[in-house]
């Protein structure tokens, strides 16, 4: 006699396969879902790269720009100061040259004083300045021929010539 | 300045306001300069306003503030003011007075040139033919400003006009040619003057500007020397250096508030809202000096901004200033309400020399037709705005409907431009095509059928 057959069996099989199949497809739609996943996350993490690399490099491209530009008008700044130090020390040469003129040479002094009567008149009162030249005053009118205004106007004539200091040659 | 100094006159009768009286003078004229020594050794400087017999009227620059009658010295220089001129002057930073404000040595220059100027003999002017760039969409696409042309931006207080002002000097170029930008400033707060320092550091770091900065607690007189020696240094850089210059003057209220100060002071009878009567021909002794001149390069541009107080277009500055210059670009509260930069009104605005300046072989060959339907088609979108106003959203054709979207894509796509952001004319026309686009080819009659084949979709892709 043989043993009876499991009349369940073709049933539990197939309910077998059918779990396996079902199992397989979940697995497989898993993995696919997981690579999309991953997939569109890499996407996303490169486009966040490139677009955080692009924001960076035009960060950093103004940066430089504006360090360039600060950096030009500090070096302009700074010679600007250069030339305005370089006047000043012609400025203080030329009235050094002008007093030293005047107490070197005793005539240049009586040409002032000869020259502030031909403006004024000859009853004019003459005064000596005390860093050489004179002044001269009628009521009303004053000249001014001392060494230091003479000095500044010979400056102020002197013009763009001045520029030659700091020029290149 | 000129330094030449003669016979000072010490007998100063009075001193009121920024008016100093000498007497006892001979061989003086009017508008000479003069230069005034104070008892405690300071200078100050000086213009004769009037003489009278041995009396001359001397306004002092520097404000007669801190001085007496007696121990005052005034020497005339035999001249009216004259300044050195040059190329000297790129990258320089000056006072209202142009004395140096930046550390450096006092500008020196090859030539000196009066700084009254001499009006360009009519005869002898250029047409102004080409475009200046000021990388603004707005401006050069609807209000082209033309080498030569005198072109005031209208403000009011509380709109981003200085804002505007320093992003034109920063931004314009000349199609490559050499180009400088003069920048008068008057009446700035100090913190307006920072800013206008720091928006312009590249362009002075690149010795293409020359700044003028009269601060608003600056004697009220110098304001009116101010935009003078502006120009006269921008005419020499112009016409006898080759350059193209943009001359910016700003704020044009706050000097003709100067002009009615002296004016007023001087016990003149007051005119219009106590203007002086003569505020016109004065505006126009400083508008005119732009141009061109025939047979000498370079150009002279004006861009002088002027504030209208309580928005009033009526006021005798705006109104003044409308009757010299060649249109107006009008800046309009309610665009800046609405959060739009720059805020210029485009239906109010107007460069009268633009289409001299525009189209093939100047900008672009479709400039011209763009500029003229985007106008129209802006027109029309205001009068569908107040007509939704009445009757309602609901009730409006489609046709008008679009032409709401244009005014947003208008506002949006076109005007709206960051205050660094320096655009190319292509880009702006680009977007001048795409806010027009908005509306079907059937509305866009002003512009030739080949330049809408090239720009606007095919009829029939149009219809879906």
């Amino acid at each position: 006699m043989t043993a009876p057959l499991d009349a369940l069996s073709p049933v539990r099989a197939a309910l077998l396969r059918a779990a396996r199949a079902s199992a397989d497809a979940v697995r497989d739609r898993a993995q696919a879902d997981a690579e999309e996943t991953l997939r569109s996350a890499r996407a996303t993490a490169e486009a966040v790269l490139a677009r955080a690399r692009d924001l960076g490099r035009a960060d950093g491209a103004a940066e430089a720009a504006r360090e360039r530009v600060r950096a030009a008008q500090d070096a302009w700044a700074a010679e600007l100061a250069a030339r305005a130090e370089v006047y000043a020390a012609l400025r203080t040469a030329v009235h050094a040259g002008v007093r030293r003129r005047f107490t070197e040479d005793a005539s240049v002094g009586s040409l002032s004083a000869e020259a502030a009567r031909k403006l004024l008149g000859p009853q004019a009162r003459v005064t000596a300045a005390p860093a050489g030249g004179v002044t001269a005053e009628v009521p009303g009118r004053r000249v001014d021929l001392s060494a230091d205004a003479l000095a500044d106007r010979a400056l102020d004539r002197l013009g763009v010539r001045a520029e030659t200091l700091w020029e290149p040659a | 300045m000129t330094g030449a100094v003669g016979i000072e006159y010490t007998r100063v009768r009075e001193l009121r306001g920024p008016l100093l009286f000498v007497e006892g003078v001979s061989g003086v004229g009017w508008d000479e300069f003069a230069t005034i020594v104070l008892d405690s050794g300071g200078r100050r400087h000086g213009l004769v306003l009037e003489v009278d017999r041995d009396v001359a009227v001397v306004q002092v620059l520097e404000d007669t503030a801190g001085m007496n009658r007696t121990g005052t010295r005034v020497a005339f220089s035999g001249t009216p003011l004259r300044i050195p001129v040059g190329a000297g002057w790129l990258g320089r930073v000056c006072d209202g007075r142009g004395e140096p404000a930046d550390g450096g040595p006092p500008v020196l220059g090859g030539s000196y040139a009066e700084v009254g100027g001499a009006p360009i003999n009519p005869v002898r002017r250029e047409p102004p033919d080409e475009a200046v760039l000021t990388g603004v969409g707005a401006v050069d696409v609807l209000t082209t400003l033309v080498r030569g042309q005198k072109l005031p931006v209208f403000s009011a207080a509380g709109l981003p006009h200085l804002e505007l002002a320093v992003q034109i000097a920063a931004q314009a170029t000349c199609a490559g040619e050499p180009f400088a930008v003069v920048f008068a400033g008057m009446g700035l707060t100090h913190a307006d003057a920072a800013f206008v320092r720091e928006g312009l550091a590249a362009r002075s770091a690149a010795r293409e500007l020359v700044l003028f900065v009269n601060t608003a607690d600056d004697p009220v007189i110098e304001r009116l020397l101010t935009p003078r020696l502006a120009l006269t240094v921008a005419e020499h850089l112009a016409f006898t250096e080759g350059r193209h210059v943009l001359v910016v003057m700003t704020d044009m209220t706050a000097y003709a508030e100067a002009l009615r100060e002296v004016s007023a002071a001087r016990g003149e009878i007051p005119a219009r809202r106590a203007y002086p009567g003569y505020l016109y021909s004065d505006l126009a002794s400083l508008y005119e000096r732009c141009g061109r001149i025939r047979g000498r390069p370079g150009s002279v541009t004006v861009l002088p901004v002027l504030t209208m107080p309580a928005g009033d277009i009526t006021h005798p500055v705006p109104d003044l200033t409308g009757y010299i210059t060649e249109g107006q670009i009008v800046l309009s509260a309610e665009v800046q309400a609405a959060g739009t930069h720059p805020p210029v009104d485009p239906l109010a605005s107007l460069s009268r020399l633009m289409r001299k300046g525009t189209g093939a072989g100047r900008t672009r060959a479709d400039h011209p037709a763009v500029a003229a339907q985007l106008i129209a088609a802006l027109a029309r979108s205001r009068q569908v705005r107040e007509l939704a106003d009445l009757i309602g959203r609901s009730a409006l054709s489609p046709t008008d409907l679009r032409h709401l979207d244009l005014e947003e894509a208008f506002r949006h796509r076109f005007l709206a431009q960051g205050t660094d952001e320096n655009r190319s004319l292509d880009d702006s026309l680009d977007r001048a095509w795409e806010v027009l686009l908005t509306l079907p080819r059937s509305q866009l009659g002003m512009l030739p059928a080949g330049l809408l084949d090239a720009h606007a979709p095919p009829r029939d892709q149009e219809a879906r």
